[in-house]
């Protein structure tokens, strides 16, 4: 995925708005396809609902009964000798594969964190090439339906679904999958297409939302936050915050903005913080004073940022860090643990992306 | 090393680019050469057939076409003028033109946007062509480009009540569609082949006329009680005419006045023969409907009788 990724920044100038970005990924997609298209022409039969017309044109050779020869004409996969029916298949699967992408990108990012389901994303993906793989099979044979049906009827499976809207993401997969199957890529491309922006708009604008229940965004979250600003040039959609938050939630929220403000310092500066040391220890004032040695000794510049103080359960110290150059965070920690090994629980550092792309880099 | 290396990889890959890809012009040039083979090995066979030897079986077809798919209801085959097979669904007005000597589907179209109904036979006269329902609706139309829908005319010959149509010829000298009736209603006729003809561009009076003929007189030495014909045509080569029956897998070759020419059973193999065409050129061919094998066309080596009278 990180392929696709890049491939998506440079048609979208490393933009995230999701609208953009999957304007890019089609736009990606459509130029593949296209590519591909003028190389093998025939392959556009498989994208131009050939399946559902039933009707091909130009000449075709039909099957010699006799010695078999010709292209074959089979009740079961219809027209298309082994190669045919190999190629068309590869391509079905990769086409439902690169059509589904999008889709487990939106659900993840519109998935709330307490309704995101991991085997919801992965069935996603693996439902519509096992629904178009069956239709292949069973097109154009009634016998073959009927075993399948029987196949299936005996594997029993039940799961209920937290969330109706995983249920639509599922439906689309299979209908992707049946427009694969009956080798109809274009329309299966479409519906995915329009699944993807219908939702993302509907996001949008909080498309059928009652004010008396939690808005879309309390539930939504990730990359698509961004779309509830009314006017588009808000990162936090302020409305959705006013109506969800109590006076004191607000407060203790301001007070954390405050605080990061200060922390990621002015505009069109770098941050002045670029980690987050994280210490859990039972005895917080000495193993603040030996964290500290070792800050001093190490950190270009450092600031305990909060204690939490837990009862039956280590407290938690957080410093925000940023490191000497030298030093890197495997050597900083050894040294944390040496200087107050007896006194902490544990220590780890969160270092930020940009620091961790430094590393990489060296390394 | 390392250039010759590269050198091998861009060979590889153009060559592989240029091998697969599978343009219209190459397909073309394909189909057309496997056309040629095909008709060589057909004409050998068929003068294999014209010198039959100890070994040879002549129940066996020269060629079997298998039919895709979409046409597993063949029903109705027709020839054309210029030796193309006109064959249609049972249930889609959708009509299939065919190439039989090279085994090539050449294109497809349907009347209008593909109306369904229960289509039986078909046959050309002249630029028209007719295809006829089991209720006797007959169909007239031309035939149109690939993929194309074509514009056609409905005339209901009101019969459907006292015949149920299966099959349908044009006799070109007497300008008749000649109708067999597989099932006749009318209950003084049941042991009588019941036969339907429609005069194109008659008067009223004279446009249709019906004959009958016993059973007794057509099937020969075989045991058929009845008959109940799949489809007809004309034997181009004596004018006399071919049917065929599904239900007795019978063949029957009859003159130009019904009377017996030849009755007996059909090669094996046909589970359900559903259209019969013969070519100028003496091959037979019959279509049978997908059953538990594919749907196809069979081609055999016809050897036509002398013409035995006139039209009456």
């Amino acid at each position: 995925m990180p392929v696709l990724a890049s491939v998506i920044d440079v048609f979208t100038r490393g933009s995230d708005r999701p609208v953009r970005r999957l304007v890019a990924y089609y736009l990606f997609l459509g130029l593949v396809a296209f590519g591909v298209a003028l190389v093998f022409p025939r392959l556009i039969e498989l994208l131009a609902g050939k399946g559902l017309e039933g009707m091909p044109g130009g000449e075709k050779a039909l099957q010699d009964g006799l010695t078999g020869g010709g292209s074959a004409a089979s009740s079961v996969f219809g027209p298309g000798g082994l190669g045919d029916i190999a190629i068309s298949t590869l391509v079905i699967l990769i086409g439902t594969l690169l059509l589904m992408l999008p889709v487990s990108w939106v659900y993840m990012s519109a998935r709330s964190v307490q309704g995101h389901s991991q085997s919801v994303v992965q069935t996603l993906i693996i439902l519509p090439l096992v629904v178009a793989g069956i239709i292949i099979i069973v097109q154009n044979s009634l016998a073959l339906a009927f075993s399948l049906a029987g196949v299936v009827g005996a594997v029993r499976f039940r799961t209920n679904l937290k969330d109706t809207r995983d249920l639509v993401f599922v439906f689309l997969s299979i209908a992707v999958g049946f427009a694969a199957g009956v080798q109809s890529i274009a329309v299966g491309a479409l519906l995915s297409m329009f699944f993807n922006f219908v939702l993302i708009l509907t996001w949008r604008y909080d498309y059928g939302r009652n004010l008396l229940t939690p808005t879309a965004s309390s539930q939504w979250t990730g990359p698509l936050q961004s779309l509830a600003s009314e006017t588009g040039q808000h990162d936090v959609p302020d409305r959705d915050l006013i109506l969800s938050l109590t006076p004191e939630n607000a407060d203790v929220l301001a007070h954390r903005f405050g605080r990061v403000s200060e922390a990621l310092g002015s505009k069109k500066k770098k941050p002045r913080f670029d980690s987050v040391l994280t210490v859990a220890t039972d005895e917080v004032t000495r193993a603040q004073d030996a964290v500290q040695k070792v800050l001093d000794s190490n950190a270009k510049r450092s600031k305990l940022d909060e204690v939490i103080v837990n009862t039956g359960k280590p407290s938690v110290l957080y410093y925000l860090v940023k490191l000497k150059k030298s030093v890197t965070r495997d050597e900083f920690l050894t040294e944390v643990q040496s200087e107050a090994g007896g006194l902490i629980t544990s220590a780890d550092l969160e270092i930020g992306e940009r620091i961790r792309e430094e590393d990489t880099s060296k390394a | 090393m390392r250039t010759w290396g590269a050198a091998a990889l861009f060979i590889g890959v153009t060559a592989v680019t240029f091998g697969c890809s599978d343009n219209t012009r190459g397909g073309a040039l394909q189909l057309k050469a496997l056309g040629r083979t095909r008709e060589r090995e057909l004409a050998a066979r068929l003068a294999k057939a014209d010198k039959p030897d100890k070994k040879s079986d002549e129940s066996k077809p020269v060629a079997v076409w298998i039919m895709p798919p979409e046409l597993r209801e063949i029903s109705g085959l027709a020839l054309t003028a210029d030796g193309r097979v006109l064959a249609h669904d049972d249930e889609v007005a959708k009509i299939y033109v065919i190439d039989p000597k090279r085994g090539i589907m050449l294109k497809q179209f349907t009347l209008g946007t593909g109306m369904r109904a229960d289509f039986e036979s078909i046959t050309e006269a002249g630029s028209d062509i007719y295809m006829l329902a089991s209720n006797g609706v007959l169909y007239q139309f031309q035939e149109g480009a690939d993929g194309s829908g074509v514009p056609y005319s409905a005339n209901d010959l009101h019969l459907g009540k006292e015949c149920e149509f299966e099959s349908m010829v044009y006799q070109a000298d007497s300008n008749w569609l000649v109708m067999p009736c597989k099932n006749a209603r009318d209950k003084t006729l049941e042991h009588n082949l019941v036969i339907y003809r429609w005069k194109i561009g008659g008067t009223a009076d004279n446009r249709l006329s019906m004959v009958s003929v016993p059973f007794a007189q057509l099937v020969g030495n075989n045991k058929w009680k009845s008959l109940h014909p799949s489809d007809i045509t004309i034997d181009p080569a004596t004018g006399n005419f071919v049917m065929i029956s599904s239900h007795e897998n019978a063949l029957i070759e009859m003159t130009r006045n019904f009377g017996l020419v030849r009755a007996e059973k059909l090669p094996p193999g046909h589970n359900q023969p559903e259209g019969v065409a013969i070519t100028k050129d003496g091959i037979l061919m019959i279509s049978d409907e997908a059953t538990r094998k594919p749907a196809d066309i069979s081609l055999y080596r016809w050897h036509p009788t002398q013409p035995t009278d006139t039209i009456q």
